[in-house]
């Protein structure tokens, strides 16, 4: 049995010091960083709140507070929700503000807030109508399927970046809101078929190198889909494997350095696949762990970097699928709870590891 | 206080607010008639020039001076998206020159090589310039010579890298692609791990769409075998290069086993002594090498396993001793290939 001293908070995941930093983020907003990141604060919650759902810990975060942020994000005129208040709609953004008011089981209670844009001659709503009666009115969702292009990746916004990141995106988006038969599966199918290398991995267009962070995303929609018997499971499975570097710790492309995050996009992928087991999880594990940060909470890229919330969640993501003990099981394909893909009906045939006890 | 005036370049300090050719517009605050939540305190500059940047928005203004206020948005932040597609749209609708602008984004591009947007909106510009440029081609083979300077500030990132792949494809012509097999070579005689440069080489060389008959396929393979081989003998234990052996002999459809006898070079416990014969298809490892090397042991049990009957056994044999001794980490996948083939 391992030591429960105060000591030992690299041998330990430290929940509470976790669950403290998160609820600390929000708070200095005098913070440089903070201002720097605007362009990612929905995400950034989205990111934090999981951290939260997957340490059972989904109360530490103030929910009305939380749901009135997300809806003045709301971007009345592109009909989709921006990072930020005032920021312009993007998909990122936008599945960041589903994935959060469905985590809040908010879908059906909130009212649109008032409008928030400039131009009220382009308002499209009077008044205020809650989020389903918006979603019935089809707003996201044909903006969304807007973004596809003819060679069915899509945009992520309307200045035509394309990228598999962006299809796996509006994917899952339509996938929450029950509107995948709006989709063309075949042309989005195709082109992620198209970014598979002779290496079994995936790239993020069409040509390039593969990267675990794309595999995760291709290889995710593709569950969302039911498609994944369309590519070479085996050989993908061992390219994922062979990420796992002597410290345990995960990279993204060969002879890069490992990566926290990574213990979310190559785990994901492969417990997706079935083929969690290839992993050394006690190594990995340790890797994780070390990279903590045992005073002020949050988990680093590394050991002895500066935390950030992505890698706090993609640490506890990770974690979950290894079966630590006391975590609440993310879904792989989602990167929601377990339980929320299952009452809404989508959780897919993945298996992450036994729990430990 | 002294005025700079107007036309200076040099003229950063001064908000837009206080611009005397800014009077006319009227600059719109983020929070608008709202009271945020969760309010942004910009730095004042920053704070100034989003907001006349919305009140150009509202307008649809298409200008000179629009360039020079996007240009000072991405500057300060070169992940604002809006700013970036506002400045391109204006750019096309002045007829301004698109390749004084791939210039002057040079250095930007460098800054920010991380940032997706920067190599987004050159991609926008090459494809602009492909068709209205009196010699797309010379822009183009510039441009190839810019990502390599990108590139040599981190000769693995991954935007630069799909940009130039994308580049290639795009213009799709000879005197473009000629260059690129020495550049990877180049790349690769600095580092051999280079797995960018490594996923370039398959690119050009077998992911490029020919016409029937263009190349003779077994001459093309023949080269590539050795040149990997050469690679390989530099540093046996280097996963990128033994990934690209199977890749290519999987395109091609060619059997493992035709390389069995240099594989069995990387798949002992010592190297090949000096008195031995020089072999030069078959380059031996340098003194120094480690032994034996995984992935040579992995192709060669998977050469077995091709080869099937009697040799199965041999090829169990191996994937238990990386299980057991040299490949640790991954005992459970080559429990599992044993499994497999035990199964049949």
């Amino acid at each position: 049995m391992s030591s429960s001293s105060s000591s030992s908070s690299s041998t330990e995941l430290s929940i509470p010091l976790h669950v403290k930093y998160i609820q600390s983020l929000g708070e200095n907003k005098d913070d440089l960083i903070y201002h720097m990141t605007s362009h990612l604060r929905l995400n950034a919650i989205y990111w934090g709140l999981t951290a939260l759902c997957v340490m059972n810990r989904q109360d530490a975060l103030d929910r009305e507070e939380m749901i009135a942020f997300v809806m003045s994000c709301w971007d009345e005129e592109a009909g989709g929700f921006g990072a930020h208040s005032g920021h312009d709609a993007h998909i990122h953004a936008t599945l960041s503000a589903i994935q959060i008011l469905i985590l809040q089981d908010a879908s059906d209670k909130i009212d649109v807030p008032r409008v928030v844009n400039c131009e009220p001659s382009k308002h499209i709503f009077h008044s205020r109508r809650t989020l389903p009666e918006m979603l019935t009115e089809g707003l996201p969702l044909l903006v969304i399927l807007s973004l596809q292009q003819p060679s069915g990746v899509f945009a992520g916004d309307a200045f035509g970046e394309i990228d598999t990141r962006f299809s796996y995106i509006a994917v899952q988006s339509l996938s929450l809101l029950g509107q995948l038969d709006k989709l063309n599966v075949d042309k989005t199918v195709s082109y992620v078929l198209k970014c598979r290398n002779f290496d079994g991995g995936f790239g993020a267009v069409v040509g390039a190198e593969s990267h675990a962070a794309m595999v995760f995303v291709c290889v995710a929609l593709l569950a969302i889909l039911d498609k994944l018997d369309e590519i070479d499971q085996e050989t993908l499975a061992w390219w994922l494997a062979e990420r796992q570097l002597p410290n345990g710790g995960l990279n993204g492309r060969p002879q890069k350095l490992e990566d926290v995050c990574y213990s979310f996009w190559v785990l994901s992928a492969m417990s997706i696949l079935g083929k969690l087991t290839w992993i050394d999880a006690d190594k990995l594990i340790q890797f994780i762990l070390s990279a903590q940060d045992p005073e002020n909470g949050g988990i680093a890229d590394r050991p002895g970097d500066q935390p950030d919330v992505f890698h706090t969640l993609f640490g506890v993501a990770g974690l979950s699928l290894l079966g630590y003990p006391g975590l609440e099981t993310i879904d792989p394909a989602y990167c929601l709870p377990e339980s929320v893909t299952k009452r809404l009906g989508l959780r897919k045939n993945w298996k992450a590891l036994p729990k430990r006890t | 206080m002294p005025r700079v005036t107007s036309n200076n370049s040099d003229d950063e300090a001064q908000l837009y607010c206080e611009k005397s050719e800014w009077q006319d517009i009227t600059p719109i605050p983020q929070y608008d008639g709202i009271n945020p939540i969760a309010p942004i305190f910009y730095t004042p500059e920053y704070k100034d020039a989003t907001e006349y940047f919305r009140a150009i928005v509202k307008a649809d203004e298409v200008s000179e001076r629009v360039l020079q206020l996007t240009y000072d948005i991405i500057s300060m932040n070169p992940a604002h998206y809006s700013a970036w597609q506002y400045r391109y749209r204006t750019l096309v609708a002045l007829k301004h020159p698109l390749d004084v602008e791939l210039e002057l984004m040079d250095a930007f591009a460098i800054k920010f090589l991380k940032t997706y947007q920067v190599w987004h909106h050159r991609r926008l510009l090459l494809t602009a310039l492909r068709s209205s440029a009196p010699s797309p081609l010379s822009i183009a083979s510039k441009e190839l010579a810019f990502i390599i300077r990108a590139l040599s500030t981190d000769t693995k990132n991954y935007h630069t890298w799909s940009y130039r792949q994308w580049l290639l494809a795009f213009f799709d012509d000879e005197e473009l692609w000629e260059g690129e097999l020495p550049y990877v070579e180049r790349l690769l005689e600095t580092d051999v791990r280079n797995n960018s440069a490594w996923h370039h080489r398959y690119f050009v060389v077998w992911g490029r769409v020919r016409a029937e008959g263009e190349i003779d396929v077994g001459d093309v393979l023949k080269r590539e075998i050795a040149y990997t081989k050469d690679q390989i003998a530099l540093a046996p234990n280097n996963p990128s290069a033994w990934n690209y052996l199977r890749g290519i002999l999987e395109h091609t459809k060619t059997p493992f086993n035709s390389l069995r006898t240099f594989v069995e070079l990387y798949s002992t416990q010592t190297a090949p002594g000096e008195e031995d014969i020089v072999d030069l298809d078959n380059p031996k490892p340098g003194p120094g090498a480690q032994l034996p090397c995984a992935p040579a042991l992995e192709f060669l049990a998977d050469i077995h396993e091709e080869m099937g009957g009697e040799q199965t056994k041999k090829a169990i044999e191996i994937w238990k001793s990386l299980g057991n001794e040299y490949d640790t980490m991954r005992k459970k996948y080559w429990e599992f290939r044993v499994k497999e083939a035990l199964s049949v």
